[in-house]
């Protein structure tokens, strides 16, 4: 599955070949605009208030989204990604592409080589040079150490060879298509390479990088500091002496810090906290679209322990009930008085970069689920509550708990769902368990044991990654394979050839009108209520200038242009 | 004296011994485990996940998993935290100062505070000093700690900004002791209410209880000056309760406060545990349990112990 398809490979080397990178230009591009609008004076200590705390800040442990805040001051890559879904060097000269002759598909038309060649003189934190070796450790690390988070795209690479000190060939084993996104994290060689166990070193704390700061002190659960980098390649920058990441209990005592002006910047706010931010001339919020969906799924199948995807629900098994629940969900209401107008109604899984598929699903209308209904057979009791053949309307509804937001939207749901003649009872689970994503762990989504669940999920760039699992009617998860994650038991041969089809044209327009196909089929089979696309909030003073969003990157992506107003 | 200690010290080993086996199958026992934290990575395979289980020593059968923890444990080798890589020995050696402080305190100051309180209590029984004490303890007795402590920081940290929101010290300042004490002030108040409300009613009852015995009116027959009869004779008796309930404070000394650490962004034992548990972080949180359960062992039979000095009626044999 994680092997794309040969096909899906060449199309990005395409889309990688049309330039965008250009476009963006060099390293120095995301941040000329900001440059070119006000003046920064360099000095001074930004404190940025985190409500998590980074278990670990080696690159290849990571897995919290909190310590790729803090790491973006400190770790880089080859390449990184802009708003718009393309790619613009960082350590390399340029993003290779089959364009500009830096990725080349061998002569049997089976393989890739990918040539990054380095900027020149560039040094890691320490003074050490960086050189093509290093990019050679980093791979080799990932693949030999066994506690690293995931080997995505290293596991796809044969060799790396390198011909001189800055310059790397990366030789593939397939054409694998995100090869860019390989490389986002470098590893310092020299340091590392006589460690047996990185694990027990200072790395885990202070990790060695190239970017624009270094760690200077880790004082677990209280607060990381990171000091000027007087190495840093681009001159004159970091503006900042220091950026110190507090720990805070929550967000909520983050935003009393940010309003007492203890703390210059916060990580992420719920929805809710923006008005009051709003109301505050001194603060300043960064609302910037992201990739992740919130969603509703709707379980086809019978809500039994690995259910059989053949069988169908009693309730949700039919497609006039399910078009009902969805005409019943006034998704713009809730966006408006629980989201206060910070996220977009959402319209399919992919709602970012080149495949976004942005067709609504149909609007709020109680009247006509009603009809939907009746026409059905779907006749209501004496308690309100339809029943049809003897079956009760009656469905369960789990979302995290503990997510304020979430339970109010079930609330509005459960009310405006009972208004059409539907019972939904509440039954919520700890994130671990719901959606542990593991058969052994019980996710229900695994095992089919649920009727309505609702939580977010976050694609990768390429939406293959996405739609292949999740919507492949191979994907249901089944007592002997558990690892598709179809979990609405959505079954269409049209789709699924569709999907097989972008898995198999270089095509970059046919690979879209077959996505597009896909999520239009499941819109179709109403098996989905797309809520709403989320954005990613963070919020800073005025003071703070150069804030700038990437919706594929955390807010603190061009720390180094961040500069205090005195 | 010696020969009840080694009893009681031999009678704790198997006692700790199941303890450490019912916890491991509780952890164990919990949905989720500690691989669920990668899950949101679509990234994550199948693969990664047995790569990592065979990693952390979880591909192991229960037995053998529990067998071999519990040998490194005994040879001083704690282990490594799943999230941090860091060695568990190492994680606590960082939480527990920020915590002995914390707690340590709280321990003083409640003590300071339960002993006169409890005791004038009950000797002006019904007094409208005795009535506002009581009303008061009962008020923080039954008071959440988790809404009082947000409450303190809403009222002393937002509205009258006299005391910080949280944490230890002022990240980027220098050490300074002023500084320290402001950040510790809310926190200790926090905890320190709601023991005292509990620690002022054991005080009082028994006190209650003892000022009514015979040996009392001996005292004072004898002539005994009153603050010798009520600190010598009715305190003395009385403070067995007392004793039991403050020992059992103990092992709070190193576990620390779940919640209230949480509120206050306190990196103490308390949080280390809550984030272990979340993330089912095994080493962590049997190395903490195992800990804890030594001293709540401990902590009993000191209490008993101390019986025997507050009250020579009572024999061990």
């Amino acid at each position: 599955m994680r092997r794309l398809s040969m096909a899906v490979a060449v199309v990005s080397l395409v889309l990688a070949a049309c330039g965008q990178p250009a476009e963006v230009g060099t390293s120095a591009a995301p941040s000329a605009t900001v440059a070119a609008t006000a003046s920064p004076t360099p000095g001074g200590t930004a404190i940025v208030a985190i409500w998590q705390f980074p278990a670990t800040l080696a690159a290849h442990y990571a897995n919290q989204t909190v310590t790729t805040i803090v790491n973006n001051g400190v770790l880089e890559g080859l390449a990184a990604t802009a708003t718009d879904g393309s790619y613009y060097p960082v350590l390399a000269t340029e993003v290779p592409t089959l364009a500009n002759g830096g990725a080349k598909v061998t002569a049997d038309g089976k393989k890739l080589d990918v040539t990054w060649k380095l900027k020149s003189g560039i040094k890691w934190s320490d003074g050490t040079p960086l050189t093509s070796a290093d990019i050679k450790y980093t791979w080799e690390i990932w693949m030999k150490d066994p506690k690293v988070n995931n080997r995505t795209g290293f596991s796809e690479i044969e060799s790396i060879d390198l011909p001189n000190e800055t310059t790397a060939v990366v030789h593939y084993k397939s054409i694998y298509a995100p090869y860019v996104g390989n490389f986002f994290w470098l590893m310092p060689k020299n340091l590392l390479e006589k460690e047996a166990d990185i694990s027990k070193t200072d790395y885990i704390r202070r990790p060695l990088g190239t970017g624009p700061f270094k760690v200077s002190e880790f004082k677990t659960d209280e607060s990381i500091t990171l000091e000027k980098n007087p190495n840093y390649r681009e001159s004159g920058k970091p503006y900042l002496d220091k950026v110190i990441f507090k720990s805070v209990p929550s967000s909520q005592v983050g935003l009393a810090q940010l309003k007492a002006g203890e703390v210059h910047a916060m990580w992420n706010l719920t929805e809710a906290q923006t008005p009051e931010v709003e109301k505050e001339s001194s603060l300043a919020l960064l609302v910037v679209q992201g990739p992740t969906v919130e969603r509703i799924e709707m379980n086809t199948a019978l809500n039994q322990e690995n259910t059989d995807p053949n069988s169908v629900h009693p309730v949700l098994g039919d497609i006039e009930m399910r078009k009902a629940l969805l005409y019943a969900t006034p998704k713009q209401q809730i966006i408006d008085k629980l989201l206060f107008g910070k996220a977009k109604p959402g319209s399919s899984p992919v709602s970012q970069g080149w495949a976004a598929y942005k067709e609504p699903q149909e609007g709020y209308d109680p009247k006509k689920a009603n009809d939907v209904l009746d026409k059905a057979g779907w006749v209501k009791g004496s308690d309100g509550i339809r029943s049809k053949n003897g079956v009760r309307a009656s469905l369960t509804y789990a979302t995290t708990t503990g997510d304020q937001l979430r339970e109010r939207v079930q609330q509005v749901l459960v009310d405006e769902w009972k208004a059409i003649g539907v019972e939904v009872k509440i039954q919520n689970q700890p994130s671990s368990v719901l959606l542990s994503g593991s058969c052994t762990g019980k996710d229900p989504r695994k095992l089919g044991t649920f009727d309505l669940l609702m939580y977010a999920s976050t694609p990768e760039i390429d939406p293959h990654g996405t739609i292949l699992p999740r919507y492949h009617s191979k994907q249901i998860p089944t007592a002997a394979d558990c690892s598709g994650q179809n979990y609405t038991r959505f079954k269409n041969p049209e789709a699924d050839k569709a999907i097989e089809e972008a898995g198999s044209t270089i095509d970059l327009e046919k690979r879209k009108a077959a996505y597009a196909k896909v999520m239009k089929a499941l819109n179709d089979a109403y098996v989905i209520i797309w809520m709403y696309d989320r954005a990613n909030i963070d919020a800073r003073v005025t003071g703070l200038q150069g804030f700038q969003g990437n919706t594929w990157q955390r807010f603190t992506w061009n720390i180094q242009d961040w500069w205090l107003k005195k | 004296m010696g020969r009840y200690i080694l009893r009681r010290l031999l009678q704790a080993l198997p006692l700790l011994f199941a303890i450490s086996i019912a916890s491991f199958a509780i952890l164990k026992a919990t949905p989720g485990g500690p691989l669920a934290a990668y899950e949101g990575n679509p990234s994550f395979t199948d693969a990664d996940r047995l790569r990592l289980e065979h990693a952390f020593g979880l591909d192991r059968p229960l037995p053998v998993q529990y067998l071999s923890w519990l040998g490194s444990f005994l040879t001083g080798d704690w282990g490594y935290g799943f999230a941090s890589h860091q060695p568990v020995l190492m994680l606590i050696g960082e939480r527990l100062p920020n915590t002995l402080l914390l707690m340590g305190t709280v321990f003083v100051v409640v003590l300071l505070f339960a002993i006169p309180i409890g005791v004038t209590t009950a000797l002006k029984q019904y007094s409208v000093y005795d009535h506002a004490v009581t009303g008061a303890t009962f008020t923080f007795l039954s008071t959440p700690t988790f809404w009082l402590g947000l409450l303190l920081i809403i009222l002393f940290g937002l509205q009258l900004r006299w005391l910080p929101l949280g944490g230890v010290s002022t990240p980027g300042a220098p050490f300074d002791v002023v500084d320290r004490l402001r950040h510790l002030i809310l926190p200790v108040a926090t905890i320190s209410l709601v023991q005292l409300g509990s620690h002022v009613r054991y005080l009082r009852a028994s006190m209650l209880e003892t000022i009514g015995q015979d040996y009392m009116r001996t005292a004072r027959a004898k002539g005994l000056a009153e603050r010798v009869v009520v600190l010598r004779h009715a305190l003395k008796n009385a403070a067995i309760p007392l004793v039991t309930v403050v020992a059992l404070d103990v092992p709070e000394l190193f576990v620390g406060a779940l919640v209230t650490e949480q509120i206050f962004g306190w990196p103490g034992m308390g949080r280390l545990f809550l984030d272990a548990a979340f993330r089912s972080d095994y080493p962590v949180l049997q190395g903490i349990l195992a800990v804890s359960s030594t001293l709540i062992v401990l902590a009993n039979l000191l209490a008993d112990v101390a019986y025997g000095y507050l009250d020579p009626r009572i024999r061990y044999s």
